[in-house]
C-alpha cells in the first residue's frame, strides 16, 4: 500500500516538475524574445527613428513608425496577458510538486533510531582536514575569480598624471585642435554679438564715421531671408550671420559682406539628444530669437528649441549639443557671448529661482563644458556683457531680481545687486566705468561694478525711472546716456548725474535696440523708419530712411557698412565703394 | 499544523514567483506628439518620523518576544508564529526596508561621507540584534528577520550539508560583508541591499537577475536549511561574531544530556555539535600544535597577501561605481569609438561625460585613490577570515554535551522537542520515556 502510494506520490512529483519546467521555460523564452519587441532597443525601431532624425517631413517614414511603435505595444500587452497566465498555471504546478513531493518524502522517511559512532575521533580529525582544504580552495577560488576579473576588465583609464591630464582636455573621439583667442582689436572692428564685441552697441570702427544717412538710402545690396527669426546680424570679415528656422527645421545663413549673395545655408539637425518634437514656441519669439556669435573661426547659434550649434566659417558644423528642454514661456530669446575662446550661454529658464537657469562657459573650439553655474533666478531674455572692470574679466547676467556679475575664469560669482523686477529683456551695458542696467518699466541704474558679495546698497550710482523701456537696451557714448521705449519715447540721461537732458516721442513703435556710429544715434522703428540723430545733449535729427518692411532686430556696423536684418529681407546700407569689406 | 503552514508558505512563494514573473518587465512611454509633457519622476517622501519611531519599537518588541519564546518559554510554535509576524510586518508590509542586514552600510556610508547623517531608527536596527545576540545568541534570526523566515517556509526535506563545505561556504558572508561595506564606504552604493534575493519578492518588482537569484535560493531552501542565511547573509555574520561571546546560549535541554543523538537530526542547519571524543591520541595531539601555530604564523602572511591582492585589484573593483564607469566609458570612447543609438542610456552618459570629461574624470580619480584604499583593507580583511578559519578548525573545542554551534545556531527551537528529557519535562510524553546519561 505504502509503496504504490509512494510511487504515485512520486510520478505526480514529477509529472509536476516537468510541467513546471516547462512554464518556466515559456517565461523565459518570452523575456528573451521580448528586447525584439521593446521600443527602446529594437534595432528596426531605432533604425527608422535614426533615419526619421535625417528625414524629419518624410511622412510614410513617420506612419511606419507609428505602426511599428503600436504593434510593439500590443506584442507587449499580449506577453503580459500570456505571462500571467503562465505565472498562474506555475503556481498549480509549484502547489502540486511540493505537496506530492512533501508527501512522498514523509511517507518514505523511515525513523533511523541514532548509533554510537565509532572511530569519532579519526572521523573529526579527517573532517577538520578536509574543511581545512576547501577553505584553502574557497580563497584560491576567491584569488581567481579576482584575477579573472582584472583580466577581462582592465582599466582604459591612463595610469600617467600627463595622459590623464591629456585625456580631460579632450572632447570627443579627436581633441579640437589649439587655437589662439581672436585678438580684441579684431573683435572690435568686427561685429561679433548682439550689440557689437562688447555689447554696447556702439561701433568703433573708425571706417564707419564714413557712413552717412543723409543722401537718401544708400542700400548697398539686399539678400532674402529664407527662414524665419528676430535674431540681428553679426558680422566677421566678410561674413554676416543670421540665424532662422520654424518647428520642423533650424538653419545658419552666412552671407558675404560685400555683395549679399548667401554663400551658404547649415541646417542644424541630428543634434545628439535633441528630441524630434518639443513644445510648441509662441510665433512672436520664434526659433530664432537669439543672435548668433562668431570668434573668427566659428559661428554660433543657439536656437529656441535648445540646440546648441558651433558652425565653421566653411559653412560645415564643428559641433552641436541639445541643452533643451527650455522651460520659458514666451519662448528662449537670450542672445550668445564669446570672449576669447569662451562661448557664453545664459540659459534662463522657469517661473521660479528652483527652475533649473544656469550661466554655461563653453569652449568654443571643441563645445566642452569649462564651467557651469545654477542660477537663482527665473526665465530672462536680457544678454550678458564681458567686461574688464576691478582687476577682473567679469561676465554680468541680468534676471529678476538680480545683476549677478561672474568671474569670466571659472565662473564663481563676484557679486550680486537685488536691483531688477518684472521680465527682463533689455540687455546691461558697460562704458565708462559705470555699468547701465534697466529694470523694465521701472528704473535706469547705474552701478559700479567693484564691489564683492551683495553690493544691492553700496554700488549704485545712481537711478532714473523716466521712460524706462522693457524691451530695448540702452546705449552710451560715455558722456550720455540714450533709450528709447517700446512706445518710441528717446530719452537722453547724464551718464554723470543720471539726470535727463532731454526727451523726445518719436511717435513709432521701437523693439530694435538703439546703436551709436559716428557720434550718430540710430533707432530701427518697427515699420521700417531707420532714424539717425545726434548723440548729443541738444535733440536733433539727421535724417530718416524708411524701408517697407517690419524690423525687430538691431543694427550690426562693420567695415564702415550698416546691416539690417528685416522681417523678410537683409540690408547692407553704406557709401558704395567707400569701405570694402576685408576677407576673414 | 506546522508542515501544512510550510505548504501554504510555498505556495505563497510561489504565487508571488507568478505575480513577480508580469512586474519585472517595465516599458516605455510612448513618444508623444502633441506637446505632452510626461510628469517628471518624484522619489516618494521618507516615512513620517512617527511611523520610523513605531517600526522600532515593533522592531524590538518582537526582538523582546524572541528571547522570551527561546529562553523562558522554550516554544517552538511560538517562534514559528512571530516569524510569521516578522514576515508580514518586516517583509511584506515594510518592503524589507529597513531590515539590520543592510544597516552596516548606512553606518560605514555615513562615516565616510559627511554630508549623510545615519538616522536614529537605523542605528537601533543595526545594533539591537548584536546587543541580543552578545546575551542570547541569535534570537532576531531566529523570530524577527524576514528574509530567514521566507526560507523557513519552504525547506521541505532538509539534506545535510557536508560539513567540510559547510566551514568552508561559511567564510562567505564575512567576505560579502566587507565588499559590501567598501562599496558603501566609496559611495558605490549599498551592494547587500541591492543582492538581497528576497526583497524583490518583498516589493513585488525585482529586475531577472535578482529574481531569478531569489528564485534560486527558495528552491535550493526546500532542501537546504536557510541556504542565504548560512552562506551569504553578511549580517548573519556579525551575529555568528556576536553570539560566540554570548552570556547564555541555547540548550536542547536545561536537563541532562542523555547523548542520545536524537536531538543532531532535529536541526536542519547542522549546528549540532557532537562532544569531541574523550580518546586523545598524544601524537595527534603534538600535530595539532604544530599545524596551530603554522597556521598562527600565516594569519599576517595572509593578511599582507590579501591586501597587495586588494589594491592590485582595485583599478577593477572601482569600476563598479557608476561614476568610474562613465569615466572607463569616456576614455575607451576615445581609444575605439564606439556608435550609439540616439537617447540611448549610453549615447546620453557619453554625452553627459563629453560635456565636462575634466569633472568626471576627477571624481573618478579621486574615487579610484579612495577604492585602492579600500580594497586593500578588503583583501586584508578576507585573507584575516580566511586564516582565523583556518585556526578555528584547528582548535579542539571543550564540550562535553551535545550542542547547537553558538555562531551557527539560529536559535529556532527545533531541537527542544526532540530531546526526550525536554518532552517529559514539558509533558508531551510520559518520564518512562525519559533516557539516564550513557
Amino acid at each position: 500500500m505504502n509503496n504504490s502510494l509512494h510511487r504515485s506520490l512520486v510520478l505526480t512529483a514529477w509529472i509536476a516538475g516537468v510541467f513546471c519546467l516547462l512554464v518556466c521555460a515559456v517565461i523565459i523564452r518570452g523575456h528573451f524574445t521580448a528586447a525584439t519587441n521593446d521600443p527602446w532597443k529594437s534595432p528596426r525601431l531605432l533604425a527608422l527613428k535614426d533615419q526619421l532624425a535625417a528625414e524629419p517631413k518624410n511622412k510614410p517614414l513617420q506612419t511606419e513608425i507609428r505602426r511599428l511603435d503600436l504593434e510593439f505595444r500590443r506584442n507587449f500587452r499580449h506577453r503580459l496577458a500570456l505571462d500571467k497566465t503562465a505565472g498562474w498555471l506555475l503556481v498549480g504546478g509549484a502547489l502540486v510538486l511540493v505537496l506530492a513531493a512533501g508527501k512522498a518524502a514523509s511517507v518514505s522517511t523511515k525513523f533511523q533510531p541514532p548509533q554510537p559512532k565509532t572511530g569519532a575521533a579519526e572521523l573529526a580529525a579527517k573532517l577538520a582536514s578536509r574543511a581545512r582544504w576547501s577553505l584553502a580552495g574557497l580563497g584560491l577560488v576567491v584569488a581567481g575569480a579576482a584575477l579573472m576579473c582584472s583580466y577581462h576588465l582592465t582599466s582604459a583609464l591612463p595610469a600617467d598624471e600627463a595622459d590623464w591630464q591629456k585625456l580631460a582636455s579632450k572632447s570627443g573621439p579627436e581633441q579640437a585642435p589649439a587655437q589662439a583667442a581672436p585678438a580684441l582689436s579684431e573683435s572690435q572692428a568686427n561685429w561679433p554679438r548682439f550689440r557689437g564685441w562688447d555689447g554696447s552697441g556702439v561701433s568703433t570702427n573708425a571706417g564707419a564715421s564714413a557712413w552717412d544717412s543723409t543722401n537718401g538710402a544708400p542700400i548697398l545690396w539686399r539678400s532674402a531671408i529664407p527662414a524665419p527669426g528676430h535674431n540681428s546680424p553679426i558680422v566677421w570679415g566678410d561674413r554676416v550671420f543670421i540665424s532662422g528656422g520654424t518647428a520642423s527645421r533650424r538653419e545658419v545663413f552666412s552671407y558675404s559682406a560685400s555683395s549679399g549673395a548667401l554663400l551658404w545655408r547649415r541646417a542644424i539637425e541630428n543634434v545628439p539628444g535633441s528630441p524630434p518634437k518639443f513644445p510648441e514656441i509662441p510665433d512672436d519669439t520664434g526659433y530664432a530669437a537669439s543672435t548668433m556669435a562668431a570668434d573668427g573661426q566659428r559661428a554660433y547659434a543657439i536656437f529656441g528649441n535648445g540646440d546648441l550649434a558651433a558652425v565653421n566659417f566653411d559653412g560645415s558644423v564643428a559641433w552641436t549639443k541639445y541643452l533643451g528642454p527650455l522651460k520659458n514661456s514666451y519662448g528662449y530669446a537670450t542672445s550668445l557671448a564669446v570672449w576669447g575662446n569662451n562661448l557664453l550661454v545664459q540659459l534662463d529658464q522657469g517661473d521660479s529661482p528652483t527652475a533649473g537657469s544656469k550661466l554655461i562657459s563653453f569652449q568654443g573650439a571643441s563645445g566642452r563644458v569649462l564651467w557651469e553655474r545654477s542660477r537663482p533666478v527665473p526665465a530672462s531674455w536680457a544678454t550678458p556683457i564681458v567686461i574688464e572692470a576691478a582687476g577682473k574679466t567679469q561676465i554680468i547676467t541680468l534676471a529678476d531680481p538680480l545683476v549677478i556679475s561672474y568671474a569670466l575664469q571659472d565662473g564663481n560669482e563676484l557679486w550680486r545687486a537685488h536691483l531688477l523686477e518684472n521680465e527682463v529683456v533689455p540687455s546691461p551695458i558697460f562704458v565708462g566705468g559705470l555699468l547701465f542696467v534697466i529694470s523694465p518699466s521701472s528704473r535706469l541704474l547705474a552701478l559700479r561694478p567693484d564691489g564683492a558679495g551683495d553690493v544691492t546698497t553700496t554700488r549704485v550710482a545712481w537711478t532714473n525711472d523716466e521712460n524706462v523701456p522693457d524691451i530695448t537696451s540702452p546705449v552710451s557714448n560715455g558722456d550720455l546716456v540714450f533709450t528709447v521705449s517700446s512706445g518710441g519715447v528717446v530719452t537722453c540721461v547724464d551718464a554723470v548725474s543720471g539726470k535727463k537732458i532731454w526727451e523726445k516721442d518719436l511717435g513709432v513703435s521701437v523693439e530694435a535696440s538703439p546703436a551709436i556710429l559716428g557720434g550718430r544715434l540710430f533707432i530701427l522703428g518697427q515699420d521700417g523708419a531707420l532714424m539717425t540723430f545726434q548723440a548729443g545733449r541738444e535733440f536733433r535729427q539727421i535724417g530718416q530712411i524708411q524701408f517697407s518692411e517690419k524690423f525687430l532686430a538691431s543694427p550690426a556696423f562693420a567695415n564702415g557698412l550698416v546691416f539690417l536684418r528685416g522681417a523678410t529681407n537683409l540690408y547692407a546700407l553704406g557709401l558704395a565703394g567707400a569701405n570694402a569689406p576685408k576677407q576673414p | 499544523m506546522l508542515r501544512r503552514l510550510k505548504f501554504i508558505g510555498a505556495l505563497g512563494v510561489m504565487l508571488l514567483m507568478a505575480l513577480l514573473v508580469s512586474a519585472e518587465q517595465r516599458f516605455p512611454p510612448p513618444d508623444f506628439e502633441n506637446g505632452y509633457s510626461l510628469p517628471s519622476t518624484s522619489t516618494p517622501a521618507a516615512r513620517q518620523l512617527w511611523l520610523q519611531y513605531g517600526d522600532t519599537a515593533v522592531f524590538l518588541a518582537a526582538l523582546g518576544t524572541a528571547v522570551w519564546l527561546i529562553y523562558k518559554k522554550r516554544s517552538r510554535r511560538g517562534v514559528f508564529w512571530l516569524s510569521l509576524f516578522s514576515l508580514a510586518y518586516f517583509g511584506f508590509y515594510r518592503k524589507g526596508c529597513i531590515c539590520p542586514i543592510g544597516s552596516p552600510q548606512n553606518i560605514v556610508y555615513g562615516l565616510f561621507n559627511p554630508g549623510y547623517a545615519v538616522p536614529l531608527t537605523v542605528l537601533i536596527f543595526c545594533f539591537a540584534p548584536i546587543v541580543v545576540a552578545l546575551f542570547g545568541g541569535r534570537a532576531f534570526c531566529a523570530g524577527v528577520c524576514p528574509q530567514g523566515a521566507l526560507q523557513d517556509l519552504v525547506l521541505i526535506k532538509p539534506i545535510v550539508v557536508p560539513p567540510w563545505l559547510e566551514h568552508a561556504l561559511g567564510v562567505v558572508p564575512y567576505i560579502f560583508l566587507g565588499a559590501g561595506l567598501i562599496c558603501a564606504g566609496t559611495g558605490t552604493g549599498f551592494l547587500i541591499c541591492r543582492y538581497d534575493p528576497f526583497v524583490p519578492f518583498f516589493r513585488l518588482s525585482g529586475g531577472t537577475f535578482i529574481l531569478t537569484f531569489g528564485a534560486a535560493f527558495l528552491l535550493m531552501g526546500m532542501f537546504v536549511g536557510r541556504p542565504y542565511c548560512r552562506f551569504l547573509c553578511p549580517y548573519g555574520g556579525l551575529l555568528r561574531v556576536a553570539s560566540l561571546a554570548s552570556k547564555w546560549r541555547v540548550r536542547v535541554t536545561p536537563d541532562t544530556c542523555t547523548q542520545c543523538r536524537l536531538c543532531e537530526q532535529s536541526c536542519p542547519f547542522g549546528a549540532m555539535r557532537e562532544p569531541p571524543s574523550p580518546e586523545t591520541n598524544p601524537k595527534w595531539l603534538r600535530a595539532e600544535r604544530k599545524r596551530l601555530g603554522w597556521l598562527l604564523a600565516l594569519l599576517p602572511v595572509l593578511i599582507l597577501a590579501g591586501a597587495w591582492g586588494g589594491s592590485k585589484f582595485s583599478p577593477t573593483a572601482a569600476q563598479l561605481n557608476p561614476t568610474v564607469a562613465l569615466a572607463e566609458r569616456y576614455a575607451r570612447q576615445q581609444i575605439h569609438p564606439v556608435e550609439y543609438g540616439l537617447m540611448t542610456p549610453e549615447a546620453l552618459s557619453l554625452q553627459r561625460a563629453a560635456d565636462n570629461p575634466a569633472a568626471i574624470l576627477t571624481q573618478a580619480a579621486d574615487l579610484r585613490r579612495r577604492f585602492a584604499l579600500a580594497c586593500a583593507l578588503f583583501g586584508g580583511w578576507v585573507g584575516l577570515v580566511i586564516g582565523v578559519k583556518l585556526a578555528a578548525l584547528s582548535v579542539r573545542p571543550s564540550r562535553t554535551d551535545f550542542e547547537p554551534d553558538r555562531g551557527a545556531c539560529f536559535a529556532c527551537a527545533r531541537c527542544f522537542t526532540a530531546c526526550p528529557n525536554e518532552r517529559v519535562r514539558l509533558g508531551l510524553a510520559p518520564a518512562a520515556q525519559g533516557a539516564e546519561p550513557l
